[in-house]
């Protein structure tokens, strides 16, 4: 059994197209070890000679050890992965870091607010929160354009069952939705019978603090926003020291932040 | 905790080194430069009793700057844990045994550091004289050695030395020494001659105000901002700083395969946070240097280890080509008000 810097194998089973250079990858375990993990939580992918990177679960093990991920082409190691086939074989390790808050998120009003490839990390929360009937949820994505969308197969399974908006910098037609998903929360707040009581993000980082500022002025408390946040990380474990904020290392004590606990990682540094 | 009486340092020192390997600070031949070296018979002991600090602390012993993690055969991947031979340090000065314990605790689920700590004993030495730029007693690192930091203490008495054993192993060495207890007190002696050592210390009032401002953040973004353009980013200070701890990696092309490789990285190099994307969070040399500080100096980190971050042994203000070590910074930030 390897430690925790040591990857272990896994099988590509499953590879397509999915929006702008990203393409969606389903996994399988080689040596019969499956592991569980919990919506928000990552996982790294090593390539040999070509490094490893972290990447955020589209979807959980399934009960043969199976996830997805949704991956987009941006520098060498994801471009090695992309000339990568079905059946072959790379290193994982994880799961790793925190998961968004569902035992909070019970019974409350959710509005999820996602900005360009920050859809994928909400992917499984969406997936176990709109099933729930007790818990009324709605989606806004954000994008540059149609064509930057990802995740088309989830969003169509998602509408049959949850209020979405899709917005768009630059939409296509007239029947789109322009500007960001902060335009249209008003909208969003109608379909959803009332004002959000807890708000989960992930996008752009400019996109978030815009978002969580704006609820914040309309009176919802700073523990009631969650924020899943991207920094360099390398191995997991908080040990290499590139993720951190403040005083905290986002590979373990995050990826998820409340507003309140980013507020006080800020606050202890000036520059 | 039991003492011993010892003559002379240097018998103490090859009977440890007739049982494992000893490293301990010397001279090079030709060098001025004091670094650990495996003992060399016959090597007087005077880097042991002038109080003089090697280049390099001992963080090298236990988290190499380069080290393999694991080997890619073509087929699977194979952890490569070190397997090192039971070692000695001799001659640690307090600073780098409190340094020692804050990695302890940093990489306690490491199993590369664990490998090589658990294979090695700690024989430290209490600090008699200031040495330069150093300030020990400022953040409780010495300058004598701290309960608990080492398996042996030497600490001078008169001109005879008295041999503390702190652990079980460390006392189990000196089998075959003869050693006759030390009188009674003698342990007590050395707890009273602590204050007078830490006396002669020169004034670190700035260090004691610096850490206030960085702990209120009351330094302003435009110092740091000016202090960062003073940084080269050459990795001087996370190199030689004991409690540095930060790594990257990257896959090496072997016979056969690949092997991953982990190499000290510096928070201070202007791509440490650069993300896939091309986000910084980090972008700026004032963010960056603030950082490194905040790291050393900041309550929240004291809350976890029990101390700060910074043991006072002063490398980073001898080794900065930018006159940003510490003593120049606390300096800085003690003047703003």
């Amino acid at each position: 059994m390897n430690g925790l810097m040591t990857p272990q194998l896994i099988r590509i089973t499953e590879i397509y197209d999915d929006g702008e250079a990203s393409r969606h990858f389903t996994f399988e375990p080689v040596s019969g070890i499956r592991h569980s993990a919990r919506p928000g939580q990552f996982f790294t992918l090593a390539i040999p000679g070509h490094g490893e990177a972290a990447f955020t679960y589209l979807s959980l093990p399934d009960a043969q050890g199976r996830f997805k991920a949704l991956i987009r082409k941006v520098g060498s190691l994801t471009s090695a992965l992309f000339q990568c086939n079905h059946g072959d074989l790379i290193g994982f390790r994880g799961p790793f870091g925190n998961s968004w808050p569902l035992e909070q998120l019970k019974d409350r009003r959710v509005l999820i607010i996602a900005g360009g490839i920050g859809l994928p990390p909400l992917a499984a929360v969406i997936n176990q929160l709109s099933t729930k009937e007790s818990t009324p949820v709605g989606l806004i994505y954000g994008s540059r354009s149609p064509a930057d969308q990802v995740l088309k197969q989830e969003r169509l399974a998602w509408h049959t069952c949850m209020p979405i908006l899709e917005t768009f910098d630059h939409p296509s037609s007239r029947q789109q939705l322009t500007g960001t998903p902060l335009d249209h929360i008003q909208q969003m707040t109608a379909k959803l019978g009332g004002s959000p009581e807890a708000v989960l993000a992930c996008g752009p980082e400019v996109m978030m603090n815009a978002a969580a500022q704006h609820f914040i002025q309309n009176g919802l408390p700073p523990e009631e926003i969650w924020l899943a946040l991207e920094r360099r990380m390398h191995c997991g474990v908080g040990e290499c020291g590139h993720c951190y904020l403040g005083s905290s290392t986002v590979c373990a004590d995050g990826p998820i932040y409340s507003w309140q606990q980013l507020i006080r990682l800020q606050s202890q540094t000036t520059a | 905790m039991r003492a011993f009486l010892l003559d002379q340092i240097d018998r103490l020192r090859d009977h440890l080194a007739a049982q494992r390997s000893l490293f301990t600070p010397q001279f090079a031949a030709g060098s001025s430069e004091l670094s650990w070296l495996p003992l060399s018979h016959n090597t007087p002991s005077a880097a042991i009793e002038r109080p003089l600090l090697a280049t390099y602390p001992a963080k090298q012993f236990f988290f190499p700057d380069r080290e393999i993690l694991f080997q890619f055969d073509g087929a699977d991947f194979k952890e490569t844990l070190p397997k090192p031979a039971p070692q000695i340090l001799f001659g640690v000065r307090s600073c780098d045994l409190c340094a020692i314990a804050y990695q302890d605790q940093f990489f306690q689920q490491d199993p590369y550091y664990q490998a090589r700590r658990k294979a090695t004993l700690l024989v430290g030495i209490d600090c008699q004289l200031p040495c330069e730029g150093g300030f020990c007693p400022t953040v409780d690192a010495g300058p004598f050695v701290r309960d608990g930091m080492a398996d042996l203490v030497c600490h001078q008495q008169g001109g005879r030395w008295l041999l503390i054993s702190q652990t079980s192993e460390g006392e189990a060495l000196l089998d075959g020494l003869n050693l006759k207890a030390a009188a009674e007190g003698s342990i007590s002696q050395r707890s009273r001659q602590e204050p007078q050592v830490a006396a002669q210390f020169p004034s670190a009032a700035h260090i004691e105000t610096g850490i206030q401002r960085i702990n209120q953040t009351q330094v302003p973004a435009e110092l740091w901002q000016a202090m960062g353009l003073q940084c080269l980013s050459c990795s001087g200070c996370t190199n030689l700083c004991p409690t540095c701890s930060c790594f990257t990696s990257y896959d090496r092309p072997v016979d056969n395969g690949f092997e991953r490789e982990r190499c000290w990285d510096s928070c201070l190099y202007d791509a440490f946070q650069r993300e896939a994307s091309g986000h910084n969070p980090s972008a700026a040399a004032g963010q960056r240097v603030e950082r490194f500080w905040f790291h050393k100096f900041s309550d929240e980190y004291f809350k976890t280890f029990g101390r700060y971050g910074c043991t006072g042994c002063g490398r980073c203000e001898k080794t900065c080509p930018g006159v940003i070590g510490v003593h120049s910074v606390m300096k800085r930030i003690s003047a703003i008000l």
